[in-house]
């Protein structure tokens, strides 16, 4: 998807995940995308690398979803900015997402932290 | 549903917010204003491509979607080949035959004459001809005086334009060696570049043309297709009309057939002045051709308004012209005597066909109207009972989650696929109908479906499409996500099996279908009374053809006719052989008033003095098996030279003579001029049609009046009468290779000609009333055999009780027959209607008329019957213990 360089030890942001983590983003309240993407790498300690172009596109379709609503506003710094927020369904699928989310993780640690796990035969 | 898209505009807005936030951001890290703007940008990635990404991520939803939505359709109505071939073939059946009519109605009636500017061409109309005149249709005709005088008036009509044709039928003409026979015009100079109709080929005609009596001949496109297979060698070869040779000059453009009713112009030439080529192929009277004959109105006329004239305007220009001019020739009128006075009419569509079809179309349009509701009440029912066993399929999808809107456009989804299934077929279906519709209709022109056709079935498709998809959501939005957590199918279809929408629809069904065979009753049993009517003559085992000889002089024409009678009295097989100036069973006839001794009748009740007359020659009478009441027949010793003779016929006898014996008066015509002594009266019998009333005729005998041209002949045959043709026409042929026989037919399909409107019209009635009793069959077969299906459990619990299988089909029967009550109580009011709008299309029948009714009624309740009878035999073969254990 994103056609950006990877040459720094940011990670790329897993498919499906974008849409989770803006959720999540939102929950705390309106947001522009602008917004959205800072607070993304800066809660993530920077780790997470946010292709600005995947990001308005994965907004544009929670949008239409209807998990996200969208109107143009006034940023902070006096600037006309499109402002996001959760919409009642959103907030019904972060819910829902970020408990398969840790499901799905708590499972990837089982495994990969079962380092006595059965040893492949070795001819 | 109806969110506004959000445009790409607004995106690139939102995307160019971004960059600026962004660079401010970056700019309060300290970067400098340039270095904010470049890292902004490069960490956003390429801007295009995140635009080009939400432009199509649109389309390719919507795209993704549809395509899901189809596939979806297809498979789910695969799962069900029954209902979705029997949806199919109801929708194309009911769409098919409303294009089909459409079709014709189209081609008849709503579509312009092809010619330029269409809207300025008008026809002229009188109101009537002056006093001693002779017309072929009294409003429409005019003299070949008027023509003259009125195009010569400036200011009305650029140009005013005649056309006359050449003969009532078809007139003897030959290309190469073969004589054979053709339509043809005379018209004026200015007829092809007036009307503005272009020449394929070649050039139209001129006003030298006229004036000159050109011997130049313009083809028609189908002519040119038909006869000379688009050989483009065909102009400027010769056309032999009548003998004589005319040089092809031009084809006409493909489409225009001509002015005349009804028919398809082969070939015009400009006005002839020849004798042998007089309008409609009479024998000039005195001499005189139409051109010099005041007296005969025969000329049709058309013009196109000048250029910011209007109708009215042209009529005053023209009106004192025309009545001056209607005088020409004819003297001062009559004391008393209305003046004619001349009116337009828009010649907008095809000529004289609103007129013949107009009514009957329009009805038949009904008709399939009512077929067509039927067809998709049908479909409907269907539908609905369809959806009520997926009822429990609609629970779980919205259970799972799916909206609303998902199942109505799965459900729009299907019904668009069964309705451009349906569409196709009945395309098909239809392309086929018109072509026989328009064979039977004997309607020539071109009947290919056009933009407006095709415009008409595109929108009741869309219509079907809508209702069809509308119809049975409310059952699948009742179905509310909590039925699903029942677990029986019984349980789960009975609440929907108690909809009395689906009773509703079966008894509007049954009335329509009431409405329809009494519509189909009334004029089948029309044309039975037509068939079966009398026609005061032995009709089979007559022949009929016609020939037209080169004419010298009376005295040669009639040895010719009498040497013709000689020869084909000789051929084996002949019973007896008669010549009439007009055919029997053709529409036409000479008209007038006659001197009864010497002065017009007195006719009681100021009834009509009219007399229909005919030119025969000897054993006329014996030949068609018309009985002779009193005297003789015409017979060979009736001569130039012997006294001359008439025969009448009792409704002549009764009204001009009463009680007196007729035998012996003399009779004459109006001016005087020509008399002759009554030696016989016969029997009434049918002469221009069959539906037509007694009307007082006369005969005259062909040897001894002063005009002579075209006969027909009457053969009686023994055996098949068509067999006696190739026999007849090397006799005549023999006597002239160049002659063809013109409309060689049986007496009896002559006469069928005169009511072909009236078999048309019954046979295609009562084809649909048949179709309207099939849909309703099988549409209450559906829906009983749904019920059925549904309430087999209430069956079965019935029956573990006690109740006998005869109760059980009772029920089922008891239900249909209610159903078939209420229709047939409903659907007679309007059954009613529908007679009186066809009081006019009835023939010795009332629009009230009880055994139809009575058929109608009988038809209806035996089709509920039969559709009944399967369900209701399941009904009572249902086993208790099988039924109760399904659960």
């Amino acid at each position: 998807m994103a056609t950006q360089e990877n040459n720094d030890d940011r990670i790329a942001l897993l498919q499906g995940t974008l849409d989770l983590l803006i959720l999540k983003t939102l929950a705390l309240g309106p947001c522009h995308g602008q917004g959205v993407a800072r607070l993304i790498q800066r809660q993530s300690e920077e780790a997470f690398l946010v292709d600005h172009g995947s990001l308005y596109v994965a907004l544009q379709r929670l949008e239409d979803r209807k998990w996200i609503s969208a109107k143009w506003g006034v940023s902070e710094n006096n600037r006309k900015a499109r402002f996001y927020s959760l919409t009642a369904k959103g907030r019904e699928q972060l819910v829902e997402k970020a408990g398969e989310w840790q499901r799905l993780t708590r499972a990837m640690s089982l495994i990969l932290d079962a380092s006595h796990g059965p040893k492949s035969e070795e001819a | 549903m109806l969110r506004r898209r959000r445009t790409a505009k607004d995106f690139a807005e939102e995307i160019k917010a971004h960059l600026e936030l962004e660079a401010e951001e970056l700019r309060g890290e300290g970067l400098n204003e340039e270095e904010a703007r470049w890292k902004a940008r490069q960490s956003f990635g390429s801007v295009r491509a995140a635009q080009e990404r939400f432009y199509l991520k649109d389309r390719w939803e919507w795209l993704d979607r549809l395509g899901r939505d189809l596939r979806h359709g297809l498979r789910s109505l695969a799962q069900s080949p029954g209902f979705t071939i029997t949806a199919i073939v109801t929708l194309a059946l009911g769409m098919g035959a409303n294009t089909a009519v459409f079709t014709v109605m189209n081609a008849v009636m709503l579509r312009s004459l092809p010619v330029a500017d269409a809207d300025r061409v008008v026809y002229l109309r009188t109101t009537n001809p002056p006093h001693g005149t002779g017309t072929v249709e009294s409003a429409e005709t005019f003299s070949y005086a008027v023509y003259d005088a009125l195009r010569k008036q400036t200011g009305a009509m650029t140009p005013l334009m005649a056309y006359v044709p050449l003969s009532g039928t078809k007139v003897a003409v030959r290309y190469g060696a073969e004589p054979e026979e053709a339509e043809g015009d005379m018209v004026s100079g200015t007829f092809f570049s007036g009307l503005g109709v272009k020449l394929l080929r070649g050039r139209g005609f001129t006003e030298e043309d006229e004036a000159n009596h050109a011997p130049n001949a313009v083809i028609s496109y189908n002519y040119w297709t038909r006869r000379f297979a688009r050989d483009p060698e065909t102009v400027g070869n010769t056309l032999y009309v009548n003998g004589v040779g005319f040089t092809i000059v031009g084809v006409a453009a493909e489409g225009f057939e001509g002015l005349e009713t009804g028919g398809s112009t082969d070939f015009w030439i400009p006005l002839q002045s020849r004798p042998e080529l007089n309008a409609w192929g009479n024998p000039p009277e005195d001499g005189k051709t139409y051109i010099a004959d005041p007296t005969w109105w025969c000329v049709r006329l058309v013009g196109r308004l000048a250029p910011g004239v209007t109708k009215t305007q042209a009529m005053a220009r023209l009106q004192p012209v025309f009545q001056h001019a209607a005088y020409i020739g004819l003297g001062t009128p009559t004391r008393g005597e209305k003046a004619p006075v001349l009116s337009v009419v828009d010649a907008k569509g095809f000529p004289g066909y609103a007129e013949e079809y107009g009514k009957p179309l329009r009805l038949l349009m009904g008709m399939v109207g009512l077929v067509l509701v039927i067809a998709l009440t049908n479909v409907a029912m269907l539908l609905m009972a369809r959806n009520a066993t997926r009822q429990r399929e609609f629970s779980m999808k919205l259970a799972l989650g799916a909206g609303r809107g998902d199942l109505l456009r799965q459900m729009l989804t299907e019904s668009l696929l069964l309705v451009t299934a349906g569409g196709l077929l009945a395309w098909v279906f239809a392309v086929f109908a018109s072509k026989a519709l328009g064979a039977w209709a004997q309607i020539e022109s071109s009947l290919a479906p056009d933009r407006t056709v095709l415009l008409f079935t595109l929108s009741a498709l869309g219509v079907a499409a809508l209702l069809l998809g509308l119809a049975p959501l409310r059952i699948a939005l009742r179905a509310g996500p909590a039925l699903a957590v029942k677990t029986s199918a019984a349980t789960a279809n009975a609440d929907a099996g108690r909809s009395s929408t689906g009773r509703i629809f079966v008894a509007l069904q049954m009335a329509l279908c009431v409405v329809l065979l009494v519509g189909a009753g009334l004029l089948i049993r029309t044309l039975r009374n037509l068939e079966d009517t009398s026609l005061g003559m032995k009709v089979d085992g007559l022949v009929v053809f016609g020939v037209q000889p080169e004419i010298k002089s009376l005295a040669q024409g009639r040895e010719w006719y009498r040497d013709l009678i000689g020869k084909l009295r000789d051929l084996p097989g002949v019973e007896s052989v008669a010549v009439m100036m007009y055919r029997p069973g053709s529409w036409s006839s000479d008209n007038s008033d006659m001197l009864v001794d010497g002065k017009l009748p007195a006719v009681a009740d100021g009834g009509s003095r009219t007399v229909r007359n005919n030119v025969v020659g000897p054993d006329f009478f014996t030949t068609l098996g018309v009985p002779v009441l009193a005297g003789r027949d015409f017979a060979d010793s009736d001569t130039a030279g012997s006294p001359h003779v008439g025969i009448v016929n009792e409704e002549f006898a009764q009204r001009f003579l009463p009680n007196q014996n007729p035998l012996g008066h003399v009779i004459g015509t109006e001016d005087g001029v020509y008399s002759m002594t009554i030696v016989g009266v016969v029997k009434n019998h049918k002469f221009r049609s069959i539906d037509e009333d007694p009307i007082p005729m006369a005969w005259f005998e062909y040897a001894q009046i002063p005009i002579i041209g075209k006969m027909d002949v009457e053969l009686r045959v023994h055996g098949e009468p068509l067999a006696i043709l190739p026999s007849a026409r090397k006799v005549v042929q023999q006597m002239d290779p160049a002659l063809a026989l013109i409309g060689p037919m049986t007496q009896r399909a002559q006469y069928d000609l005169t009511i072909s409107n009236q078999m048309l019209f019954a046979r295609l009635a009562g084809f649909f009333g048949l179709l309207a009793v099939m849909l309703v069959a099988t549409g209450l077969y559906g829906s009983l055999a749904y019920r059925v299906n549904t309430r087999t459990a209430e069956i079965g619990v019935r029956m573990a009780m006690g109740a006998r299988r005869g109760q059980v089909v009772w029920m089922i029967l008891r239900d249909s027959l209610l159903l078939t009550a209420a229709g047939v109580v409903i659907g007679i009011p309007l059954a009613m209607m529908m007679g009186r709008a066809l009081a006019a299309s009835l023939y010795e029948m009332k629009p009230l008329d009880g055994p139809t009714y009575l058929l109608a009624v009988m038809g209806v309740a035996a089709v509920a019957f039969a559709a009944s009878a399967l369900p209701a035999y399941r009904a009572a073969r249902i086993e208790p213990l099988i039924a109760l254990r399904t659960e």
